[in-house]
């Protein structure tokens, strides 16, 4: 991520958080935060209680960011963000949880004045995490139409162009799901899996070789010992946590999405 | 091939929920950074390293982002990083933990490090790779943080050893590792039984005296790597180390270990400038000297009393402190002294008493002032830093103690007070190690330690990385006393102090001697004749000479060969 990037990033969050921005400027801004983002970033939880038991006058911070230190005033005093800096790992985590569920509508005008129906599509943005002892993560994004079972890859940035809305726009309806919600997250759930299975594993093979052979370098220096100590299972078990092939799924973030029958 | 995939139910769970309360629900702009976020923090290739992308304020070294690169695609995540002192191995353990951080292969971290770093590893971590490393300071801490910063002897006692135990840690780094060569001691055993996913052992000397101490090191990280212990001493014990079989094993160790040599890595060292500074003795305290060197504790003898008699002459070269302090010892031990032995001692204790300064300390403090500057003082002996300490002061000049056995908040206060207060830090021995201490950059041994990598380790708590001016070093030797022929006959002709001795110990090594110091003492001590001690130092040193020309010879060889 371009500190540019970071900066732009970094605006967006506040602003969809209803924080004030006072002060926008190349290399820094300055933001006031609302009584919960200070609760959600400043981590500050005893002067928050101690203002709710004496029914103080609440005065949530005001922060300066620093995104780039060369187009910045030197007197200035503020956080350095950068990628990898604590505090924009504190917000990307916190962009996770406050995003993880969603529920839209697609808004668009009605042509002919009539009213237009709304298919729902459960859709799933997941990491999938390859692990031994080396790691690699693919991101796929998943959806399924639950009136016709149809399930589209890349759903994410399918829709991304798309006006949505949080609420039922007026001139629309929506239609009942014919496959529940839970039922769909299975389906999502085994059709990721397969299309995983599938996928080359020869990394899993080579960290398997690899655990082999120290495996048998392990029962090479314990050879000797008649009844094996509690160190020979330690050290086997540490080898285990260290090469075991594992695939991991996790789920982003998803929700519901109402689109028309032409949308995607 | 079959694998285990696991997926996580709780995001499918509460989502089912939310529709039942119908909300709350996302917004649709935080909602697409959530996913912009991800992409950006996805590890996209199991090979290459994450963490500098990550630091972008860290400014890491070639050698170093290379080393980190080699232990995470080629070792596994098990090395012994054994760079020179200096090279910033420190910097290297930091990458490497921040990768498997950063790709989610490790969570709870051990780093056990000697008792005088633990303040700044944990500061390093923090401030350098944002890495939130805790030091230990009560029992609690094992379980409420993640990554913990401590000494092996407080993690190794009780009440921590049961909850260190019980922690599943993902990663072990120690750091002085050499430390550990020995697999007799409770540290070994302590670490051995540690459970290690990934593992890093830190040692600017992975082997000082013996072959067998590379095969406890390595077997501590991957056993059997080297073979089982009896296999080993089969073939390298009294054996010496026959090149091919050293090739071999070289070649296996190299699997595990990373070595850079400040030569290789194309860093612009600043130089060291090596001063000799011949003390003359005073006629009380040659007197002493001489009554020292005729001095034998009683008619036995051996190894024993050749040792204590040459370390009584050392310390006659240091400070009639130091010899005070060891004869008032030797009296107290002996617990029927003979009447001819009281005597002795009485002669000497006169002779002590009649020495009225100490040439090396005026000659010291005449160097501290004209360098105004501050300066690290070495010594050999407690006494001899206490006497320096009350000296110093008598002529208005701030210096502080150092020793091995401060306690941790101790040794960071004493060189805060250094670099902020004092002038002079007085070092002994045990306090070398472990305190980096770039900004200064004049260092006066005023004894010699008889083991070169010791000497080496003084030199590089201030010759390393980060030093900008070039080091000054002076040595202190008294005239016509066993340390001016230490120092003359051997540390002078193999260039001790102007070269980058890194490969000083693969040489030593190499020659079989099993233990440089003793075999000193042998020479010193057991030869009747100081012509019979110049021959011998004088094949000491063309043999180490030789192993090194040895060496050089086949680099030159190997790099006009490719």
């Amino acid at each position: 991520m371009q500190q540019q990037e970071i900066h732009d990033f970094l605006i967006k969050y506040f602003q969809s958080n209803n924080c004030e921005i006072v002060e926008n400027n190349s290399g820094y801004f300055v933001v006031q935060l609302t009584i919960e983002m200070d609760k959600e970033l400043m981590n500050r939880p005893f002067y928050w209680h101690y203002l709710e038991k004496t029914g103080g006058e609440p005065n949530p911070m005001r922060v300066t960011m620093i995104t780039d230190q060369m187009k910045t005033p030197e007197d200035l005093k503020g956080e350095n963000i950068h990628f990898g800096s604590p505090r924009l790992h504190q917000i990307f985590e916190s962009t996770k949880r406050l995003a993880s569920f969603i529920r839209l509508f697609e808004n668009i005008k009605p042509f002919s004045g009539g009213q237009y129906p709304l298919f729902p599509w459960l859709c799933q943005n997941v990491k999938v995490s390859y692990k031994c002892d080396r790691k690699k993560d693919v991101f796929i994004s998943v959806g399924l139409n639950l009136i016709t079972g149809e399930i589209l890859e890349n759903f994410h940035n399918r829709i991304l162009n798309l006006h949505v809305t949080p609420k039922i726009p007026d001139f629309s309806y929506t239609l009942s799901p014919l496959i529940m919600p839970s039922s769909g997250l299975n389906r999502l759930d085994t059709y990721i899996r397969r299309t995983f299975e599938g996928d080359d594993h020869s990394w899993a093979e080579e960290a398997v070789k690899r655990w082999d052979n120290d495996l048998q370098l392990l029962e090479h220096f314990y050879e000797e010992m008649e009844e094996k100590n509690e160190t020979y299972f330690t050290e086997k078990e540490a080898l285990r946590s260290q090469y075991e092939p594992k695939i991991n799924i996790s789920v982003v973030n998803g929700g519901l999405f109402y689109l028309t029958e032409k949308a995607i | 091939m079959k694998i285990n995939i696991t997926s996580d139910t709780a995001w499918g769970d509460e989502f089912l929920e939310r529709i039942n309360e119908d909300g709350p629900w996302a917004n649709w702009e935080l909602f697409k950074m959530a996913v912009q976020i991800e992409e950006h923090l996805a590890i996209p290739e199991f090979e290459g390293l994450q963490a500098p992308k990550h630091l972008p304020q860290l400014k890491p070294l070639p050698h170093q982002l290379e080393a980190a690169k080699q232990v995470v695609e080629n070792m596994n995540g098990k090395a012994i990083l054994a760079d020179e002192v200096g090279l910033g191995k420190t910097i290297e353990a930091g990458l490497i933990l921040k990768e498997y951080m950063i790709r989610g292969l490790v969570k709870k971290v051990l780093i056990l490090v000697p008792a005088s770093l633990v303040t700044q590893w944990a500061f390093e971590m923090n401030t350098k790779f944002h890495i939130p490393a805790v030091v230990q300071h009560k029992s609690y801490v094992w379980d409420s943080c993640d990554v913990i910063v401590s000494s092996i002897d407080t993690a190794k006692r009780e009440p921590h050893r049961t909850i260190v135990f019980n922690q599943e840690y993902d990663m072990i780094i120690i750091d002085e590792a050499h430390k550990l060569k020995n697999n007799k001691t409770k540290n070994y055993a302590f670490a051995q039984s540690l459970k290690k996913k990934f593992c890093l052992l830190l040692t600017a000397t992975p082997i000082q005296n013996k072959i067998e101490e590379i095969f406890h090191l390595v077997s501590l990280l991957k056993p059997g790597h080297l073979g089982n212990a009896s296999l080993f001493s089969e073939k390298y014990k009294g054996r010496g180390t026959a090149i091919n079989e050293d090739h071999h094993l070289k070649e296996l160790v190299n699997t595990v270990m990373i070595r850079n040599r400040r030569a290789d890595t194309g860093i612009e060292w600043t130089k060291r400038i090596v001063e000799t500074v011949i003390v003359e003795f005073t006629p009380s305290e040659q007197a002493l000297y001489d009554a020292i060197s005729e001095f034998r504790p009683d008619n036995a003898v051996g190894i024993g009393s050749t040792f204590s008699a040459l370390t009584l002459q050392r310390e006659a070269c240091s400070s009639r402190e130091a010899v005070f302090y060891t004869l008032r010892n030797m009296e107290k031990k002996n617990e029927n002294p003979s009447q001819e032995f009281l005597d002795k001692l009485d002669n000497l204790y006169a002779k002590v008493n009649e020495v009225e300064q100490n040439s090396k300390a005026e000659k010291a403090v005449e160097l501290i002032k004209k360098i105004n500057d501050k300066v690290i003082i070495f010594t050999e002996y407690r006494a001899t830093q206490l006497y320096l300490q009350w000296y110093l002061k008598q002529h208005g000049i701030t210096s502080v103690p150092f020793r091995g056995g401060f306690k941790r908040g101790k040794k960071d206060w004493m060189k805060d007070l250094f670099q902020k207060h004092a002038q002079v830090l007085i070092a002994t021995e045990a306090g070398g190690e472990g305190i980096n201490l770039q900004f200064c950059h004049h260092l006066i041994n005023f004894d010699l330690p008889w083991n070169p990598m010791r000497l080496e380790q003084r030199i590089g708590r201030v010759h390393r990385l980060g030093q900008e001016e070039d080091v000054r070093i002076y040595n202190f030797a008294t005239q016509n006393t066993v340390e001016e022929h230490i120092l003359k006959l051997l540390y002078e002709k193999i260039n001790l102090f102007e070269k980058v001795i890194g490969e000083l110990d693969d040489i030593l090594t190499k020659l079989d001697i099993s233990n440089i110091e003793e075999y000193l003492i042998d020479v010193v001590g057991d030869s009747r004749s100081e012509g019979e001690m110049k021959i011998k130092m004088d094949n000491l040193s063309s043999m180490i000479q030789f192993a090194q020309e040895m060496k050089e010879g086949k680099k030159h060889a190997a790099t006009g060969n490719p």
